[in-house]
């Protein structure tokens, strides 16, 4: 690419109510160096005319945060799942020169409106493992156990992940037929299970995790380790809770 | 501006795909059985054959004392449906059924991992396909090589005469070996085995180079039985006096073999 292009051509799936059909719909954006496709979305939205000038209305897609902390903008950027905030105009036009960068709804979740998707299933597998270090109660439990440095070490990976669902969209075993939990649900019982207080848990979590959809279902693909934008080890985690669920099956076999 | 209060959570089942639903189904217990199946007894049943099949690298008699070596183990029919015949076919069934409901996304994600799960889906129905033809062929059809030992080397020479024929064993041997190396990978890894990124690195060397010598041997065997010219035309039974000009005995084919 010699010389920056004058517009950038988007398009995008778009849908005005879960059940309503999808169109295309395809817009022009004044090119500025160092867009990212937040700030593509924002220009539609602060005019939002398509390419042959009728007028439409901004597109729907969730954000909150726009520095890919907050897990909303996930969303498939030239087929691909990608986090909006964080996918720069400039590296897609590099990657696809004189291609149309695509928008689209993520393609595993029901769309709620345009890009927006409902991502209810990542919080429901979440309750489901009891994701939570269980501190509630009607008196003051004192402080916590005390967590080692090596235990925040291995820890703190796997507390990065924003539930963007990436690693779920990306997923071949995460679908319909399977109804597969996804490897952030797995990451977040393996990150409260080294929790000295949530550990407290670690039995139920990890029977839960043996249920229908549970992590037998990993196909070990491992696309959500090498999609997942906070670089979650979500491989590791999955296979050393495999081993833990496994020995759990086998204790509650022979044990209880 | 709060109008109105927030809208109360909806409890309409959600669309698409279902939460994980603790503690129902024994899917957990059945996949953790088609896995170990690979490995036990399937893979040392697999390693076992192709261990076999090289004796014919020494000539048709060789092997032949090999059937009859393994067709006089005690029990042998009872050792070949409950250690061979029956997991064979829950590991291939139930594979099956694993492979369907995979939704392959490697147009999209075209990376090592992803190519590694539709391969061995890919070539765990080859393995499939071609092992219910190698049963019916060398097996349960032909000579019966149980009760004839003599004419294992001649039946496989025969078969493997045709070219196309030929190029399914050297198919199936390649999509076979890969299936089971790369199965014990994701064996280890999926069990907890090899579970850290470099462990799993190091122990995808190992596999890969076990794969290979597997599939090296393997292809070897076919080797002596198409292309080593020592051994073509084979007698049709092994154990008959050599010399002599006399047709072997010819035995009417039998259903029932092994090897």
């Amino acid at each position: 690419m010699a010389t920056a292009p004058s517009t950038i051509h988007v398009e995008v799936l778009r849908q005005s109510t879960p059940d309503a059909a999808a169109r295309t719909e395809r817009f022009a954006i004044p090119y500025r160096p160092n867009m990212n496709i937040t700030s593509l979305l924002g220009e539609i939205a602060l005019n939002p005319v398509d390419v042959s000038g009728k007028a439409t209305t901004p597109i729907t897609y969730d954000s909150n945060c726009l520095e890919e902390i907050c897990g909303s903008c996930a969303m498939l950027i030239n087929g691909r799942a990608r986090m909006a905030c964080s996918t720069l105009v400039d590296a897609l036009l590099k990657e696809n020169p004189d291609q149309p960068i695509r928008l689209a709804p993520l393609s595993k979740f029901p769309v709620v409106r345009d890009l927006a998707v409902d991502r209810s299933v990542l919080f429901e597998n979440l309750k489901a493992v009891k994701a939570w270090v269980p501190i509630d109660g009607t008196y003051d439990l004192g402080p916590g156990p005390r967590q080692f440095p090596q235990t925040q070490e291995a820890r703190y990976p796997l507390s990065n992940c924003i539930s963007c669902t990436i690693c779920m969209e990306v997923c071949p075993q995460f679908n319909t037929a399977t109804n597969f939990v996804g490897a952030a649900t797995i990451a977040q019982a393996r990150l409260f299970n080294m929790d000295p207080a949530g550990s407290v848990l670690k039995e139920d979590r990890l029977r839960a995790l043996a249920g229908d959809g549970g992590i037998q279902e990993c196909g070990f693909a491992q696309n959500c380790v090498e999609a997942c934008p906070k670089q979650l080890p979500l491989a590791e985690a999955i296979s050393a809770t495999g081993r833990e669920v496994l020995l759990q099956q086998l204790k509650d076999l022979f044990v209880r | 501006m709060a109008t109105s209060a927030p809208p109360a959570p909806s409890l309409a089942p959600l669309r698409g795909v279902q939460p994980l639903r603790p503690a129902s189904g024994h899917s957990f217990f059945w996949h953790k059985l088609h896995s170990l199946s690979g490995i036990v007894p399937i893979g040392a049943f697999l390693i076992e054959h192709i261990l076999s099949n090289a004796e014919a690298l020494n000539g048709p008699l060789a092997y032949a004392q090999q059937v009859r070596l393994l067709n006089s183990l005690p029990l042998v029919r009872v050792l070949e449906w409950t250690l061979i015949f029956i997991p064979l076919a829950f590991h291939a069934l139930y594979g099956a059924y694993i492979a369907i409901r995979g939704r392959a996304t490697v147009n999209v994600y075209p990376w090592a991992g992803n190519w590694g799960y539709l391969t061995q889906r890919i070539t765990g129905l080859v393995a499939f396909a071609y092992i219910v033809y190698h049963l019916w062929t060398q097996r349960f059809s032909g000579v019966s090589l149980p009760e004839h030992p003599g004419a294992a080397f001649a039946k496989v020479q025969h078969e493997l005469a045709n070219p196309w024929v030929l190029a399914v064993y050297i198919v199936a041997m390649i999509a076979t070996t890969f299936h089971f190396s790369y199965g014990i990978w994701l064996f280890a890894a999926k069990w907890g085995i090899a579970s850290g990124t470099h462990a799993r690195k190091r122990f995808g060397g190992v596999c890969t180079v076990f794969g290979s010598a597997l599939c090296i041997l393997g292809l070897a065997s076919l080797y002596a039985f198409v292309g080593n010219p020592k051994y073509a035309n084979a007698p049709a039974d092994a154990f008959a006096p050599p010399a002599i000009a006399q047709p072997a005995p010819v035995t009417p084919p039998q259903p029932m073999t092994t090897q």
